[in-house]
């Protein structure tokens, strides 16, 4: 006991006493630069700012979301359970924005289902079997892909793909015997649905998946590759049982990392969803995603404090989710490096 | 092991071993097919399996580079036949009947602002954390802030943007509220990539100016930065080729005009710009609007995909840093 109190009480003295000998020290080191010594000085100090200006938008990005969206969390008619309330009526104070969240989900968890093993095959056949000579195209293309801005993406899809699921798709499959039994896909539909959002969000997370899952297998060592065909394992099982499971957690990364795109997508989301204040129960149901609340009301509700603060309550959500996808990707690369000695 | 023979190329065997070693006498045509004939030789079942594998992940291949194709040709069959330079260079006019000069030039105007802004924050940057700081604490912090930023949705530095540079400084709508928020967007890419160059950097070039007694700053800006120049350049031309596209961000920052931005700040500073003009054109019922959505679109993807080309073709090497 009495042991323990004078050691922390040292500690905690002699923090800011090596601190200030630091500052002391620094300074001593100013005072007797000269000449080029000097400049190289300053231009460390000086290059300082902008290395941490990252960090700060970071910091001033969370302080504003939350500056703006601490209204609706102290107010009586809002408070955290807004995030679990599944009615949005701003006209009679009701802020649930659990059917958002429940949309974007939906949403993102359909298209990552699809995106992840046709990127995944993509990447392999990119890596493992590929003549080089159209290797070099295709990765083209795939970096082309993925520069493709998100509301040309939307245009194409609103345009072709929302006709095609209302004229083919939906008849076709409703009317197949061996389909129509299926729950999702009952209901009518104008083809704004979470089926076309979910598609057109798998598009444009293809280029990501396969981009990074390529990286990934192209660093599995090629001792790996060769130990595994001399055993006399044929080249695809080699792919899949040596090169895939030593590039898991780059591939987990990738999955994480465009799971976070997918929650953050706006514009061709917000197109093609049909923005219907509904939780959806069959693929051809319309929904409404956090991204697409943000853009189309936060307009109209600038001038009413708690409706505006509701929405960057939205926004927050958005942010913190983005920021988790991001921890946890990294902690997956570091986690996979570590177990697999490839550091 | 079962050896059943399932197939009856099995006799062609002996034509395999001559395409090991690749011989140069052999005419290439008859390569590609002796190449096309040992891909599908099957004599085992794991060998059918394995063919069977390698077709699925092809076609998993061509599934996804399909979209591409599809949506460049829709655009094309559009939108191609509105592509002329009259469509660039008069403003829209009347029931907006003209051409889109107004966002061409705003997004012109959005890019410079923002990389006026943002190129040099994150050169400079990553400037610091390569060639000045230890590995360490604050590398990590830094690289770990921009890696975050990198993944922070695009309409939630709309929403900051608006609350922050608009309301909050009080600067507006306009030019420099958008070219901010899309400068904030530039600084992960730009910082990774440059850093990434400055990285490929050989030592011995930094040992050598040092050793004939430059400072670290002037061997900094003379022989680092010079070196690592064309990792720098694809860095910048990526990150104008994203934000170039970025619609979300400037809803609620930039506005939007049918003219040019007549000033800095104030309404008269409010900017049209590619995306956005799409967004209003589809949102609208007119039908010859759309035909402009997609010229536009087209417009827009052409420059984003040569800037992306570009960028590519000035360095191979610089990897696209995702993690």
């Amino acid at each position: 006991m009495t042991s323990e109190e004078p050691s922390g009480n040292s500690l905690l003295l002699r923090f800011p006493r090596r601190i200030w000998s630091y500052v002391l020290g620094g300074l001593r080191t100013v005072r007797r630069v000269r000449g080029p010594a000097a400049q190289d000085l300053v231009g460390k100090f000086v290059l300082l700012v902008p290395a941490f200006a990252g960090s700060a938008l970071i910091i001033l990005i969370l302080t504003f979301l939350w500056y703006e969206a601490a209204p609706i969390f102290l107010d009586p008619r809002g408070g955290p359970s807004i995030l679990v309330q599944p009615i949005w009526d701003p006209n009679r104070d009701l802020f649930g924005i659990s059917v958002f969240i429940v949309g974007s989900f939906v949403c993102t968890f359909l298209a990552i289902a699809m995106a992840v093993p046709l990127g995944v095959g993509a990447a392999v056949f990119l890596s493992e079997f590929c003549p080089l000579r159209i290797r070099t195209p295709i990765r083209m293309i795939v970096e082309m892909m993925a520069a493709i801005p998100s509301i040309v993406y939307g245009l194409w899809a609103y345009v072709v793909m929302v006709p095609w699921i209302r004229d083919s798709f939906a008849p076709a499959v409703q009317s197949n015997p061996l389909t129509s039994w299926m729950p999702w896909f009952q209901g009518s539909t104008n083809g704004l649905s979470v089926l076309a959002g979910s598609i057109i969000l798998a598009i444009m997370l293809l280029p990501t998946v396969v981009a990074v899952s390529d990286d990934a297998l192209q660093s599995v060592p090629r001792t790996y590759r060769e130990a595994s065909l001399a055993l006399g394992a044929t080249k695809t099982e080699t792919a899949r049982k040596i090169v895939v499971s030593a590039a898991i957690p780059g591939i987990g990364a990738a999955i994480v990392l465009s799971l976070g795109r997918a929650v953050g997508e706006t514009m061709a989301v917000l197109m093609v969803t049909g923005n219907s204040l509904q939780i959806p129960y069959s693929l051809f149901d319309p929904t409404y995603v956090m991204t697409s609340i943000i853009t189309n009301q936060l307009g109209y509700a600038f001038v009413f404090p708690l409706w505006r603060s509701a929405l960057f309550a939205v926004a927050l959500v958005l942010l913190l989710m983005s920021i988790s996808f991001t921890v946890i990707a990294k902690w997956f690369v570091r986690w996979g490096m570590k177990t697999r000695g490839l550091v | 092991m079962v050896k059943d023979r399932v197939s009856e190329t099995s006799n062609e065997v002996g034509e395999t071993p001559a395409l090991t070693p690749i011989q140069p006498e052999i005419e290439r045509k008859t390569r590609l097919l002796l190449w096309v004939r040992a891909q599908l030789l099957v004599r085992t079942r794991r060998e059918l399996k394995d063919l069977l594998l390698k077709i699925v992940f092809a076609v998993a291949m061509l599934i996804v580079v399909l979209p591409f194709f599809l949506v460049v040709v829709n655009l094309a069959a559009v939108g191609l036949g509105g592509l002329t330079l009259d469509f660039f260079t008069t403003l829209p006019g009347p029931s907006l009947a003209g051409g889109v000069r107004n966002a061409l030039v705003g997004t012109i105007l959005l890019v410079l602002v923002a990389g006026a802004v943002g190129i040099p924050l994150s050169v400079l940057g990553a400037v610091y954390i390569n060639e000045y700081s230890r590995p360490g604490k604050v590398r990590s912090t830094v690289e770990f802030a921009s890696d975050v930023l990198a993944g922070i949705p695009s309409i939630v530095f709309g929403a900051f943007g608006f609350a922050f540079i608009v309301v909050f400084l009080g600067v507006g709508m306009g030019l420099v509220s958008g070219g901010l928020t899309l400068a904030f967007m530039m600084i992960p890419t730009v910082l990774r990539t440059t850093q990434e160059a400055l990285r490929q950097v050989p030592v011995s070039l930094r040992e050598a100016s040092l050793a004939l007694g430059a400072t670290k700053w002037t061997t900094t800006w003379r022989v680092t930065i010079r070196a690592a120049f064309p990792g720098i350049v694809t860095g910048v031309l990526l990150a104008i080729g994203r934000v170039m596209g970025e619609t979300a961000p400037l809803i609620f920052t930039s506005g939007n005009s049918l003219g040019l931005p007549t000033s800095l700040v104030g309404p008269g500073s409010w900017v049209a710009s590619l995306p956005y003009t799409i967004w209003a054109y589809v949102s609208d019922p007119r039908p010859y609007l759309q035909v402009k959505a997609h010229t536009t679109a087209l417009a827009l993807l052409i420059i984003v995909l040569a800037v992306d080309v570009v960028a590519n073709y000035i360095s191979r090497r610089v990897t696209r840093r995702l993690v």
